[in-house]
């Protein structure tokens, strides 16, 4: 007799579990049948019954049917002490966005996202979790990283870029850094036998050169998607490191009398030309590179209702109300990938070691590329501006500008590191477009 | 299954993708320099004239009374 209880609520309680929701197709019927006839139970039963479905049980004793999101199989420690490890990092997450006010428009969000994804027995990150269905709904999709791009575009001024148009050959420069990451995890994996990644997972890594989150996720999304946490993850911390990054490579590659230039003012530019430009540039990307045009597309669909000057609701909506939502969207959806399965594995460490090189080498590119422009114009250009190129706005271009002053203070450097700041998320968006291409 | 050289293949990957990025920029750059040199030389934009002012001085003068007095009356209802 206490066999068969024992039997009973073993049933029931395998077919309570969130997991066995993903093979319910053929089983909603007898699921039916059994609450019908529902048992009675003593109370110590009822009690043990629902300490096995406390988080204290669930991290201790792991349950050995539990599978992951694709219903691979979960190692006993990814369920059991590697979820605590991941529920620390988030807790270090917040610690960098709150108390070092590390980029937390994105860092809460994405922290948050891994906390809850890494909750046991509530399966928040399963395709039925809340967490699993924003993923689904705007990741999966790439949808989200667009409707960022909307946004980024209406807060952007083109005006500097069209004031200096030569200075977007050093947001072409900076893409360096993808393609030389691309390189470096291709010979990571060939060479060396800690990690083994493919070309497709190589080019998703590499693109966190671009310093372009939104770029990032929609890149690895389509190529790469079991990487997508640590790609974001990595993406956002650098973007948020790069005051932190930058200036040191910066004065390594110049001298003194080059962070001294000054740069003649920027000639006012006509409201027309602004108007024309979005249309321009993404009429060129069609010509060029359609791959790249649902990143080009949002971006100067964005631009083109702030130049236009006729639909402020909109262009307001766009900066604010939208990219907001998305971004609480985004994050959370990102970080539900911040599930201790996928997230502790030696290809995260490779990731944030790539990642750091990939934007290191971006920034070198950027700034050896200004001297190489100096040795051929007469006009000469601050070197420093040359770092702005990976995209990362504004904050790159704000670096360039704070190295700039250290060594004048009178030396105004902001607006002309907008030119190649803004031509960087162009390099960064065609440069998706190439690698999206070659494995179309 | 072929062997592939995959540091090749990554090697190849960026003489294309650097390649593409710095001639869609270049021609960027033509095409902004172009439109620059169209824009300003045909549809040179207007300056904004500050003319129309100068002949409203009475009524703007009217204003600024009308608004002192207003001021005042509130100031001495108000205590």
């Amino acid at each position: 007799m206490k066999k068969l209880l024992l039997n009973i609520f073993a049933l029931a309680f395998l077919l309570l579990a969130p997991q066995a929701m993903a093979s319910a197709a053929h089983e909603p019927v007898v699921t039916e049948a059994n609450e019908e006839v529902y048992h009675a139970k003593p109370m110590g039963q009822m009690v043990s019954d629902f300490l096995k479905r406390t988080g204290v049980y669930a991290l201790i004793y792991p349950d050995p049917k539990e599978k992951g999101v694709h219903g691979e199989e979960i190692s006993d420690f990814n369920k059991s002490g590697g979820r605590v490890i991941m529920i620390l990092v988030t807790f270090v997450l917040f610690y960098l966005a709150i108390a070092k006010g590390f980029e937390p428009l994105l860092l809460l969000p994405i922290a948050f996202g891994g906390l809850l994804a890494n909750i046991p027995v509530a399966a928040i990150a399963g395709p039925d979790g809340f967490l699993g269905i924003i993923y689904n709904m705007g990741i999966t999709t790439g949808l989200f990283p667009i409707l960022i791009f909307m946004g980024v575009g209406a807060m952007t001024d083109f005006g500097p870029l069209l004031a200096n148009p030569k200075t977007a050959l050093l947001g072409g420069a900076a893409q360096f850094g993808i393609f030389g990451t691309l390189v470096g995890a291709v010979m990571l994996s060939e060479y060396t036998p800690i990690v083994d990644f493919t070309l497709k997972q190589a080019s998703a890594i590499a693109i966190i050169g671009g310093a372009d989150g939104p770029t990032s996720i929609y890149v690895a999304t389509a190529l790469a998607p079991e990487l997508l946490g640590a790609i974001a993850v990595a993406s956002y911390s650098y973007m948020a490191l790069v005051p932190i990054i930058q200036p040191p490579i910066m004065r390594a590659l110049t001298t003194e009398a080059e962070r001294k230039i000054k740069m003649s003012t920027l000639r006012p530019v006509s409201r027309l030309e602004k108007l024309v430009f979005p249309i321009m540039a993404l009429t060129l990307s069609i010509l060029f590179i359609p791959d790249s045009t649902p990143l080009i597309g949002a971006f100067m669909f964005g631009n083109f209702l702030k130049e236009s000057g006729v639909v402020e609701r909109l262009n307001d909506t766009l900066q604010n109300a939208l990219i907001n939502i998305v971004t609480i969207l985004l994050g959370l959806g990102v970080g539900s990938k911040l599930a201790s399965e996928q997230f502790l594995v030696p290809e995260t460490l490779a990731i944030i070691v790539l990642g750091l090189i990939a934007f290191s080498a971006g920034t070198a590119a950027g700034v050896i590329m200004a001297k190489i422009m100096n040795f051929f114009s007469k006009q000469k250009i601050n070197p420093l501006i040359g770092s702005a190129g990976v995209s990362a706005v504004p904050m790159a271009a704000r670096v360039s500008h704070k190295v700039g002053t250290e060594s004048d203070p009178t030396n105004m450097l902001m607006m002309h590191a907008m030119g190649p700041n803004v031509s960087g998320v162009i390099g960064s968006a065609v440069a998706a477009g190439v690698l999206l291409s070659i494995f179309s | 299954m072929e062997e592939v050289n995959l540091v090749w293949e990554g090697i190849k990957f960026m003489f294309l993708g650097m390649g593409t990025v710095l001639v869609f920029l270049v021609v960027m750059i033509l095409a902004m320099n172009l439109q620059r040199i169209i824009i300003h030389k045909y549809f040179p934009e207007k300056k904004i004239t500050i003319i129309q002012q100068q002949g409203d001085e009475k009524a703007r003068l009217n204003k600024i009374a009308a608004i002192t007095a207003a001021i005042i009356h509130h100031k001495q209802v108000n205590g």
